[in-house]
Parts: structure tokens; C-alpha cells; sequence
């Protein structure tokens, strides 16, 4: 695989984890804020899965499991976030 | 370089096609993921049930120390796949050095958390202080052992690669060391934004 | 055999045997005392029998896990042992010592016993399960830590394996563990809280180390499978079951008087505890399917593969069944302990007992393995001994599921022994299926007196 690639991922990862400190430092709250942050939690942690522990070459079962253990938290927290909302 | 070989692999191979790395390994990090979700899952249950004291609190804790640590764990991440795809073409030197690059950047995500503790012990937070610093500690430390672990593996990686007992034929390894460390990664991308921002 | 000395392991599996026969015939007096309960008073009071029958049972497993170590130990290390006339005098003392406890908790009243025995010196007796006497107390301590000098000085002049070397950190442990026993402090939440560093991380952690490395040895004998692929897997059962469960002691934290946290962190890490048995039960079938050779042994294979099953049923589901907090509020110290506790300790720690046993026995009897009929006789024993565990803790799971609801949940909660005597049907058939287990026991021990042998055909 290549370093460009594993380059570009990592510059994203930096750039998403900027927007999230932004989001936190701002003092931001409520639905739109925490979509934001989760999204892109959701985003980041299937870039370490895929490219960095290389699940994109392993079986749609592994990335089933794997994948599926990242959608199940986020919707987790998600959930029991939107359901304290006043 | 694999993605030439799929159309090879009879059916019944593909069935069962592991991640890098050895399969104990994996069976470990599912293990570990299940804990951490468990983790997480139970602190989001109860910050439900105490939103107020949830969002009262963390406006306590240090988000750009927590944001230089998620940089420096993907910085490290980023070092280890690096180090692996130089490996994978035979480059041993240059592995080591991503390698070496990826255990500073560990310790540096160690001596950021160490003065963040150090400031929240200083102002007398401990277990018992309330049910937000209770999961804060908790979690964070529980993730702070997994580093020293993942630390302990990355190291003992790197010293067998520069002693060259890594190659392109067979970094099996690396691979399985690897792979430890970026459940550690992804676990603290969930961990910071759940702890350090949602409110 | 290989080693000569490995034959010391022989009067430890048949005095852990006999024990084994004594708990359970104490076990069923105690069954019956729950339905008639003045069976055998004065004679045996209900809180004697259930003395003797624990505490038979610690022993007898005790004896077990010395007998394997001084089985596997010389095998693994490739070495004779450092003494085996150490070992066999050793076997005496504890063998004697034990008998003594036991003639003492039923001749005399335990109060007593606590005089005579020098209680007033160091208290130490009273705490279920450590209520040995301070001698017997001080005699486990000396014998633990000659036996260990002799494993010890075993391993260090010869091989290191992971095999020995899980199993003696796991021994070590359980040692260094039991030094908990002679702590009493005054205060009651201290007293409950180091008590469980003796009883939680012996059965919940270094016995489990010692249960992981016997497992392992067995299977590479059995299976022919690479030791590097079973070693790998027996560093990952053991990392994950040390986590867990040292973590995990805090779900006995939950009521006792410890701060409120620990009812997050015993629930979560306890919660997490099946996983290195289930683990386990993974290894052990995958051994088995990956063998390369056809051991003739095939009652030692069952046996193996049964801890695997039943040690994830007993210790993993049973145990998770109660041990979150909010659930637990409701089921603490109620019959779904004692269910938990049964499947567990027969599916973990006797199984596995017998795991080597039925492995060792047959070699150390100089053949591979029992005769064809023999060996028939002792899967009838597994059946008849598993089967009758399950019911039992299903039985006992009903009467606590009953108990639980009658007496905390119900609007109109009724008084203990009330809600005990609405539980009668459960504990007779609990009692009955305690008979067939005592059957099941015969048949078993029968199986070595049957003659013939073996060959290898490997």
C-alpha cells in the first residue's frame, strides 16, 4: 500500500480531530454540536479501522464485527444523548 | 498490494480472511473493544440520568491537553503504519525510524496525561469526588494502561527491527504489534469526544 | 511417564479423590437437612456439614493442583523433581493435618475448637470458608511454601515453559493470596473487604492461571498441536482473565460499605469475566479439531473439553447472571449463589482436577491409557457427575428465582423462612439429583479398578 495514501489519511484524521477541539472550546452544546463531533468519531475511528489496522483487506465479516462494534457505541451515545435532551 | 491477490484466493479462504497480524491478537482486541464499549456504554447510561452534573463538570477538564494527546495517538498510529508499509517493502532502516518516531510520540501522550492528572490531583479530585470525575479517572486510566502496554509492544517491535529480525517475506510481528496499537488509537477517538466535548 | 519422581503426584490424586467422596456425601447430608431439618441433630448441625463440606472441597482441590504440579512440573521442566521425599512427606502432613480439622469440626463445638487451637493468640477463625483452625492455618503456609521451594528449585534448573511458568506464578499466587487469611481487622467493612482478596482472587484469579496451565498441558499431550499455538493462546486467556477478574473482585464490593464506585467497576469488569472462559472453550475445542495425532486416551479428551463447556456455563453465564449491580440488589446471597457456585467450581476447578487425573492416572499406572471398557465406565461417570451438576444448578436457580421474588420483590415480601419452605419441591429434587451425583462418583471411581490397557497407537 502506499505512504501517499496513509499520508492523506492521517492528515484528514488531524484535521477532523481540530474541528472537534474547535467544537470544544467553543463551549458548543445541543443536537448540532454533538452530531458534528459523533459523525465524525464515526468518521475517523473507520479510517484507523480500515486503513490503518487494514480491515479493507480482511473478510466483510471481520469489518462486519469490527465496523459494527464502532456503529453500535456511537448509536449508544448518540441515543442516551438524545434522550436526556430537556 | 494485496488487493491483486483477492482474485486468487479460492472461495472457501476467503471465507475466513484475517486482518494482519495474528489471529490471537484479534481475539484479544475484540476483547478489548468489548470492555471499552461496555466502558462507554455504561458512562453514556448514567450521564442520562445526571446530565447537570455531567455538563456542570466537564467544562473542568483540560481539552487542549486532550486534544494534543488525540494528535499525538494518531501521529503515532500514523508512525506504525508507516513503519509497516516500509517493512513490507523491505526497508528495514526505514521502518525503524517510523517506528521509533511512533514510541515518542506514546510517551509524549504519557507525559501530557501525567500533568493533566497531576493538576486535577493537585485540586484534591479523586474516585469519590462525584460520578463525572469517577468515570473520568476511570476511563483515562484504564486507557493510560492500555498505552504503556501497547507502549511495552511497539518497543519490543522496534528493537527486533533493528536487530533485522523483521523483512518484507515476513513481518508476521509487526503486523500483530500494529494492530494492538491502533485499538488503542481508535478507542481514545471515541473516548475524547464522549468525555472531553459532548454536552 | 517420563520422569521417575512424577510418581509422587499418585498419593495426591487418590487422597484428593477420597476427599472428593467425603465432600459429597456432606454435601447431601446438608441437601437434606434444607427439607428435614433436624436430620442428624446434635450430631451434625447444618453449619458443620456445610463446614466440612466446603472446606473438603478447598482441600481436595488443593491436594489436586499439587498432584498436577508435581505431575507436570518434572515433565515440562525436563528434570526430575528438586525432592520428591519432600513431596511425599509433605502429603502426609497436609493429609494429617486436614484429617485432624475435620475430626475436630465434628467432635467438639467450634468455640471449642477456637480455645483449644489458640484462637485467642491470633483470631482467625469465624470468616466462611477460612474457618480453620490458626494451626491448620499456619500448616497450609508451611506446606504451600516448601512445596513451592521444591517446584521452584525444579523449574529454575530446568526448562522454562509458559506452561510451568503460569502455573507458578498461579501457585505463588494462590500462597501469597491466602496470607489474607490471618488479617482480621476489627473493623467489618475492612474485614469483608480483604476477605475476599483470599477467596475472589483464588478462585477468580490465580486459581485460574492454575486451571489455564493444566488445560494447556493435557491438550498438548492429547493433541500433538504446537506448543507455540497453544502457549500463544493460554498468554491471551490469562491476560484477559487477570484484568477481569482482579478488577472484577469489586462486584463483592457493592454492599458492604466500600464507596459507591465500585459498584460501576465491579459490574463492568465482572461483566467482562466470561470472556476469558469463553476463550477457553474456544481453545480446547480448537485443540481438539486441529489434533494431529489420535490420543488413546479419549475419556482425558472428554474430560478436557468438558471444562472447557462447563466452566464457561458455570463460572461465565451463571456468574453473569447476577453480578451487575442493579440485578444484583435484588439476587444477592440468595439460592442463585449457591447455584452459581456449584456449576462453577465442578465445571472450573474439579473438571479440571479430573482432567488430569484421568490424563496422568493411566501413565503413572505404567500404560497410555485405561482398556476400552474402562474407560467406557469412566464417561459414564462424566455424564452421570455433569448432568446431575446442571439439574442441581437449575433446580437451585429455580428455588433462587423463587426466593427472590416471594421475599424482595413481591408487594407483600414474605419473612425468610417462609419464602424458604415455598422452595421445598426445588431442594428435594436438588437433593435427589445430589444422589445421582454420588452415583455418577461410584461408577467413576470404579472405572479404576477395571483391568486391561491400552496400547498406544500414535
Amino acid at each position: 500500500m502506499n505512504a501517499k495514501r496513509l499520508d492523506a489519511v492521517f492528515a484528514f484524521l488531524i484535521a477532523a480531530t481540530g474541528v472537534t477541539w474547535f467544537v470544544g472550546e467553543s463551549g458548543s452544546a445541543g443536537p448540532a454540536a454533538v452530531s458534528l463531533i459523533l459523525g465524525l468519531a464515526g468518521v475517523k475511528g473507520w479510517l484507523v479501522i480500515r486503513e490503518f489496522m487494514l480491515l479493507r483487506h480482511a473478510s466483510t465479516l471481520w469489518n462486519l464485527v469490527v465496523g459494527g462494534w464502532l456503529a453500535f457505541v456511537l448509536a449508544m451515545i448518540a441515543t442516551t444523548y438524545w434522550k436526556a435532551l430537556p | 498490494m494485496n488487493d491483486t491477490l483477492v482474485g486468487t484466493v479460492p472461495i472457501s479462504a476467503t471465507a475466513a480472511r484475517h486482518p494482519p497480524g495474528d489471529l490471537a491478537i484479534w481475539v484479544f482486541i475484540l476483547a478489548e473493544l468489548l470492555a471499552f464499549g461496555v466502558f462507554f456504554a455504561v458512562y453514556a447510561i448514567v450521564r442520562m440520568g445526571h446530565v447537570e452534573l455531567f455538563d456542570a463538570m466537564q467544562p473542568n477538564l483540560d481539552r487542549n491537553a486532550g486534544a494534543i494527546n488525540t494528535v499525538l495517538l494518531l501521529a503515532a498510529s500514523w508512525g506504525v503504519a508507516r513503519a509497516v508499509a516500509a517493512i513490507e517493502r523491505g526497508r528495514q532502516a526505514i521502518s525503524g525510524r517510523w517506528l521509533g518516531f511512533a514510541i515518542l510520540c506514546g510517551f509524549g501522550f504519557l507525559v501530557v496525561k501525567a500533568f493533566e492528572y497531576a493538576a486535577k490531583f493537585r485540586a484534591g479530585i479523586n474516585l469519590a469526588t462525584n460520578d463525572f470525575y469517577m468515570f473520568y479517572l476511570s476511563l483515562t486510566f484504564f486507557h493510560f494502561m492500555h498505552v504503556i502496554l501497547g507502549l511495552a509492544i511497539l518497543i519490543g517491535v522496534w528493537a527486533k527491527t533493528r536487530a533485522g529480525g523483521y523483512s518484507a517475506a515476513d513481518h508476521h510481528g509487526m503486523e500483530t504489534g500494529a494492530a494492538y496499537w491502533h485499538m488503542v488509537d481508535l478507542v481514545w477517538i471515541i473516548l475524547f469526544p464522549l468525555v472531553y466535548v459532548m454536552r | 511417564m517420563q520422569y521417575k519422581s512424577q510418581a509422587v503426584a499418585k498419593p495426591y490424586f487418590v487422597a484428593a479423590l477420597a476427599l472428593f467422596v467425603a465432600q459429597i456425601l456432606f454435601g447431601l447430608v446438608m441437601g437434606l437437612q434444607y427439607v428435614v431439618g433436624d436430620f442428624l441433630f446434635p450430631a451434625i448441625p447444618f453449619n458443620v456439614a456445610r463446614m466440612v463440606h466446603t472446606n473438603a472441597l478447598i482441600v481436595w482441590l488443593l491436594m489436586g493442583f499439587m498432584g498436577a504440579a508435581y505431575y507436570l512440573v518434572p515433565e515440562e521442566s525436563e528434570t526430575e523433581l528438586h525432592s520428591p521425599k519432600l513431596a511425599i512427606a509433605l502429603f502426609w502432613i497436609f493429609l494429617v493435618a486436614a484429617g485432624l480439622t475435620v475430626v475436630g469440626y465434628l467432635t467438639v463445638p467450634y468455640a471449642t475448637l477456637a480455645k483449644m487451637t489458640g484462637n485467642d493468640l491470633l483470631p482467625t477463625m469465624g470468616r466462611e470458608f477460612l474457618e480453620q483452625p490458626l494451626l491448620t492455618k499456619v500448616g497450609i503456609v508451611v506446606v504451600a511454601l516448601a512445596f513451592l521451594f521444591n517446584i521452584s528449585m525444579t523449574i529454575l534448573k530446568g526448562r522454562k515453559t509458559a506452561i510451568n511458568t503460569v502455573l507458578l506464578i498461579g501457585l505463588w499466587g494462590l500462597a501469597i493470596m491466602f496470607l489474607f487469611s490471618f488479617y482480621n481487622p476489627d473493623n467489618v467493612v475492612k474485614d469483608k473487604f480483604y476477605w475476599w482478596w483470599v477467596v475472589h482472587l483464588w478462585v477468580e484469579g490465580v486459581w485460574e492461571l492454575i486451571l489455564g496451565s493444566i488445560l494447556a498441558f493435557v491438550l498438548i499431550k492429547i493433541t500433538g498441536v504446537d506448543r507455540e499455538v497453544i502457549e500463544k493462546w493460554l498468554y491471551v486467556i490469562i491476560t484477559l482473565t487477570l484484568v477481569t477478574g482482579i478488577i472484577g473482585t469489586g462486584h463483592h464490593y457493592y454492599w458492604i460499605g466500600t464507596p459507591e464506585y465500585w459498584q460501576i467497576w465491579g459490574s463492568i469488569f465482572s461483566a467482562l469475566e466470561p470472556i476469558p472462559f469463553f476463550a477457553m472453550t474456544l481453545f480446547a475445542f480448537n485443540m481438539v479439531n486441529r489434533r494431529r495425532r489420535e490420543h488413546p486416551n479419549k475419556a482425558a479428551t472428554l474430560w478436557a473439553l468438558g471444562t472447557g463447556v462447563m466452566s464457561f456455563l458455570g463460572a461465565g453465564v451463571w456468574g453473569f447472571l447476577h453480578t451487575l449491580a442493579p440485578v444484583n440488589f435484588y439476587t444477592h446471597g440468595t439460592q442463585i449463589t449457591a447455584a452459581h457456585g456449584h456449576m462453577a467450581f465442578y465445571g472450573a476447578y474439579v473438571m479440571v482436577v479430573l482432567t488430569i487425573i484421568s490424563y496422568a492416572m493411566p501413565l503413572m499406572r505404567g500404560r497410555a491409557a485405561n482398556s476400552n471398557k474402562a474407560q467406557v465406565v469412566e464417561m459414564w461417570g462424566f455424564w452421570l457427575m455433569t448432568v446431575s451438576i446442571v439439574f442441581i444448578t437449575l433446580f437451585l436457580t429455580g428455588a433462587g428465582i423463587l426466593q427472590v421474588w416471594l421475599q424482595r420483590i413481591s408487594d407483600n415480601p414474605m419473612p425468610f423462612m417462609v419464602a424458604q419452605e415455598q422452595a421445598n419441591l426445588f431442594y428435594w429434587m436438588r437433593e435427589w439429583t445430589g444422589v445421582a451425583f454420588l452415583v455418577g462418583l461410584v461408577v467413576y471411581l470404579a472405572s479404576f479398578f477395571i483391568k486391561g490397557e491400552e496400547k498406544a497407537t500414535a
